[in-house]
């Protein structure tokens, strides 16, 4: 076991790499070799957020809260993606989907991580500028700039969200578009009561 | 040494042909072009493409950008 959490740590090193420098190539990888032993990793980043978060959330310092709230996000993110991962495996099928489930989920996962670095930059500048934002010359500076690596991230989200599909079941871009029309408002509405609860304003997908 | 490298040629061809090409009728080769550029260092299109839906954004709302990037972040 040992020996398999370091092989897939090393694994999981060299993934995060690719999927910056060659996201394609990596994701055939992550797809076709790795392990789930890497969900342990990634796990371990969502929980370095999620304990940042809650901090950051909660305005009295008490364990009780803290853990509460800790508990509430890491609960809510693994549903989220087990929900998410469900429903494109179970579209896909019925779409003509082929691959591994196992394949799929870790692609998946390795999307998370443009979720997981705009959610950490969004909370950690939240202490450093919390808003609102005004606007003057700074302000519309900084909106701008905000703007630009969010939406940056979202595109990079975009496309380890396509080559999850497009390697982890397997589907050609038509299908690929069929597959989200039908999952993508479903998740929305399921977003949606998140918000309502609280949870997360913007979904964690 | 000549048939290890045939063999890695032969392994790393089936691992490329192991899925077929992405066709989009007669968009194909414009989708190949485009995609040629996200497969490797995809971050010089992606700031690009960001760059001008920002500047498109700041034309249309003008300075109420602050105030979508205030909702945005209370959305954590």
């Amino acid at each position: 076991m040992g020996k398999q959490l370091a092989a897939s740590g090393i694994a999981f090193g060299q993934h995060m790499v690719g999927i910056i420098t060659r996201p394609y190539e990596t994701y055939r990888r992550i797809v076709n070799k790795g392990s789930l032993w890497e969900m342990a990793y990634i796990g371990m980043c969502l929980a370095l957020y999620f304990a940042t978060a809650a901090m950051v959330k909660t305005s009295l310092f008490r364990p009780f809260l803290l853990t509460r709230q800790f508990v509430l996000l890491g609960t809510a993110a693994t549903a989220t993606f087990l929900l998410t991962v469900i429903l494109f495996w179970q579209v896909g099928r019925l779409c003509g989907a082929e691959g591994k489930l196992q394949g799929f989920m870790l692609g998946w996962a390795y999307s998370l991580v443009p979720t997981l670095v705009w959610f950490l930059m969004t909370s950690l500048l939240y202490v450093a500028l919390p808003p609102p934002r005004t606007t003057s010359a700074p302000g519309v500076i900084f909106s701008i700039v905000y703007l630009l690596i969010s939406a940056t991230l979202f595109f990079w989200k975009i496309i380890l969200a396509f080559l999850s599909l497009r390697f982890g079941l397997r589907l050609e871009i038509g299908k690929i578009i069929g597959v989200s029309a039908i999952v993508l408002p479903i998740l929305g509405l399921y977003s949606f009561g998140m918000y309502r609860l609280g949870i997360f304003r913007i979904p964690f997908i | 040494m000549t048939d290890a490298l045939y063999n890695k040629f032969v392994k790393r061809w089936e691992e490329v042909t192991d899925l077929p090409p992405q066709t989009v009728g007669p968009l194909t080769p414009f989708y190949k072009k485009a995609v040629i550029r996200l497969k490797v260092m995809p971050w010089p299109l992606l700031v690009v493409g960001s760059l001008l839906l920002v500047v498109c954004l700041y034309l249309l709302i003008g300075s109420a950008v602050t105030l979508l990037v205030s909702i945005l972040q209370r959305g954590f």
